[in-house]
């Protein structure tokens, strides 16, 4: 009784299609593997006969059913072909082998058997084998630090098929023609692609108005890089979420395709993939012909342009600096997640912050902190952009982050760093940003007004704060209110005075010995046209008052009430320009307007009087 | 405070309107020999500034005077106003107070 499987079965039985008789074929044993039945049927049977290197689509006629059902033939069992054609699919290009003969040699082996030289596919390998000395140059380039065991595999694989390719036989057979996932339309059906899942979602419920469900999403890319994104529902969602894992290389077809979403687009095609149940989906043997990740790099002073935008965004950077670890409190359902911000620079002579969520934050984050003083180069796909502080980015679910990756650009950083960018003070780009368009004297000056255009219109600010500047004196600042709120060093929220002594931060969820006086108060202000009350915050009161909400706790306690006075004295009296937010609040009842600071440069005396010269030049001519 | 008698804000295409009188106007210090000073106005033409002290090149002093000349003021009171100053906001100003605003000055 065999043991195993006949080498070169599969090619064998290609090689003669349509024996005319049992006795020219030579002894054939395969190994049954997927063996399912055709649709309900419990008596057509279909399953893939292997021979540890090639599989080959075959069915098996009712008379044999009884062999299955009664427990003779096994899945992963071994046959003897007896008798057999092989015929060609419809609109297939590969052919199907009809058993009509056979003989059970085996059961279960319990395991697939596969031998040294790995698949070989047909002739789209030698397409392939063009594609191939392209892929293999941009490879080691794109080649990134292993993170799955198939790229380690890769130098002996590429040897193994290029051996294996030698042998005309070895190259016939099965498998499926690969269409190049940019080839895809929902016009033609009968296609196979070969991706790496190269993003994997979670499995989501969902509730819509006709029940619930559950969703997932993969992002697929093939060899040349494009990139599609695959969804499935309901049953194939269940199905596909465990078959499906990041970083492998599968077979699928029979997807179908439409018209990608616009609005939940996050890869560039203009098509997006649904998986049925009825979707094939099989994980092709150790391949590396496809690039794990394809990067599209932003430079860092290019990033003012996405930012509040929904492109997502790549970028490449060199570590300077990680911050620990943050646990910042969800608004929505008050879960904590973790993060932790992180500085890169790139050779554009920016920098930028990117903030680490979640496991991105843990693991990534930890390792960066670890390994920061060697200024490691870190390259971050699908990142969000945001206005905070200017420019800022964010990780998603699906960013992916790359230490020290093997790419061209992670070189040329490297060598520029080390030459140039190491001694160089850089700015952060969002800098650029903010001042220009909050802080700088040039807004001090946009939506100018007096202060009676903004106290005498009470509707200001109903639904949004509106801005203005204000150029104005300040007339009061009043020593018997609540100037300052004890803040938690680390996020600046306010903390409570703990039973056991020290404060606890309910932001980071810790108890701290220490804390910081933050200034919060009101300050009356006068212009020509009036007066008004305007609310101010840390930054800009340290700015008035000239000293940190400590170092007047200090002076109100040590130096006497007298001297505390005395330097809100000083303050009084002074011009500034100031940015503020208008806006309507309701107190008990009555609408109220609130009036607070958003920003504060000292009044530059030469602008100013520009300025004045211009708007009296502009009365003039009304 | 002697409110007698005023200083016009001046440059030197306004100085030549108040020949006599007493007049203020900062010129930058362009070179000074004996008590004389050579200064640009704001609107970039030459005064004479006689009995005046000596100040730095290219220092900003305002000068309050009688106008006796065209071009020249004869110093009572200079003082300098250091190497920062805005001549263009200088000179809106001394149009304005000689012409459209001249009620709010004199």
């Amino acid at each position: 009784m065999a043991r195993s499987v006949t080498p070169g079965a599969i090619a064998a039985l290609l090689a003669n299609p349509t024996p005319d008789s049992p006795l020219e074929i030579p002894e054939i044993v395969v190994q049954v593997v997927d063996l399912k039945p055709i649709g309900s049927s419990t008596t057509r049977f279909t399953f893939m006969a292997s021979d540890g290197a090639m599989k080959i689509k075959a069915m098996l006629p009712t008379h044999l059913a009884s062999e299955i059902n009664s427990g003779k033939l096994q899945n992963l069992g071994l046959i003897r072909i007896i008798d057999y054609t092989c015929n060609a699919i419809p609109n297939q290009p590969e052919k199907a082998l009809i058993v009509t003969k056979c003989e059970v040699v085996s059961p279960s082996l319990e395991t697939e058997i596969k031998s040294e030289v790995k698949e070989e596919r047909s002739q789209s390998d030698v397409k392939k084998e063009e594609y191939k000395s392209e892929v293999k140059k941009e490879e080691s380039s794109i080649l990134l630090m292993p993170k799955q065991e198939i790229v380690a595999k890769s130098a002996a694989q590429i040897v193994n098929e290029q051996r294996g390719n030698a042998a005309p036989a070895a190259r016939l057979a099965m498998t499926k023609r690969i269409h190049p996932l940019v080839s895809l339309n929902p016009y033609q059906g009968n296609w196979t692609i070969k991706v790496r899942v190269t993003n994997k979602g979670n499995l989501r419920t969902y509730k819509n108005a006709r029940g619930e469900g559950q969703v997932f999403n993969v992002e697929l890319t093939d060899e040349d890089g494009t990139q599609i994104q695959a969804t499935m529902f309901n049953e194939a969602a269940k199905k596909f979420y465990p078959k499906f894992e990041l970083g492998k290389v599968y077979y699928i077809s029979k997807g179908s395709l439409r018209i990608a979403n616009k609005q939940f687009k996050t890869v560039q095609n203009d098509y997006e993939m649904t998986l049925n149940e009825n979707a094939i989906v099989e994980e092709a043997e150790g391949e590396v012909s496809i690039p794990e990740t394809k990067f599209n790099f932003v430079k860092i002073d290019q990033l003012g342009s996405y930012v509040n935008g929904r492109e997502l965004v790549d970028v490449i950077g060199v570590v300077q600096n990680v911050s620990p670890t943050l646990s910042i409190r969800r608004k929505s359902n008050n879960e904590t997640i973790p993060k932790r911000d992180i500085t890169i620079a790139d050779d554009s002579n920016k920098t930028v912050t990117v903030s680490l969520w979640n496991d991105l934050a843990t693991n990534i984050g930890q390792e960066l902190l670890d390994m920061v003083d060697t200024a490691p180069i870190v390259a971050i796909k699908s990142l969000k952009v945001g206005d905070f502080q200017g420019v800022s980015l964010s990780t998603l679910t699906k960013s992916t982050v790359l230490i020290n990756p093997d790419l061209p650009e992670a070189k040329k950083l490297k060598s520029w760093y080390d030459s140039e960018g190491k001694g160089a003070s850089m700015a952060s780009v969002g800098s650029d940003i903010v001042s220009s368009s909050r802080t700088g004297l040039r807004s001090m000056y946009s939506d100018r007004v007096f202060l009676s255009q903004i106290t005498n219109d009470p509707s200001l600010g109903q639904d949004k704060p509106v801005f203005f500047s204000i150029s104005v004196y300040i007339s009061l600042i009043k020593a018997d209110q609540t100037m300052w709120y004890r803040a938690c060093t680390t996020c600046n929220k306010k903390v409570t005075e703990a039973v056991g002594g020290g404060y606890w931060c309910e932001g980071c969820q810790k108890n701290d010995d220490q804390c910081s006086l933050r200034y919060i108060m009101v300050i009356k202000v006068s212009d020509p046209t009036g007066e008004a009350w305007l609310s101010v915050f840390n930054e800009q009161a340290e700015k008035i008052i000239g000293c940190t909400a400590d170092e007047l706790d200090r002076i109100k306690t040590e130096e006497g009430d007298e001297k505390y006075q005395l330097k809100l004295k000083e303050a009084t009296w002074v011009p500034h320009l100031f940015r503020v937010s208008v806006s309507q609040t309701e107190y008990m009842n009555e609408k109220r307007q609130r009036i607070t600071v958003r920003a504060q440069a000292p009044l530059d005396c030469s602008a100013e009087s520009r300025y004045l010269l211009e708007e009296i030049a502009k009365m003039s001519i009304s | 405070m002697d409110t007698s008698t005023p200083a016009v804000f001046v440059n030197a295409d306004v100085l030549k309107m108040y020949l006599g009188r007493r007049v203020r106007s900062v010129v930058q210090v362009m070179g000074s020999e004996g008590g004389t000073i050579t200064g640009q106005s704001t609107d970039g033409h030459q005064l004479t500034i006689k009995g005046a002290q000596s100040f730095p090149l290219s220092h900003f002093i305002e000068v309050i005077g009688i106008a006796d000349g065209n071009q020249s003021i004869r110093a009572e009171i200079c003082t300098d106003f250091g190497e920062n100053f805005d001549t263009q906001a200088y000179n809106g100003l001394c149009q304005l107070a000689n012409g459209k605003y001249k009620n709010l000055f004199l």
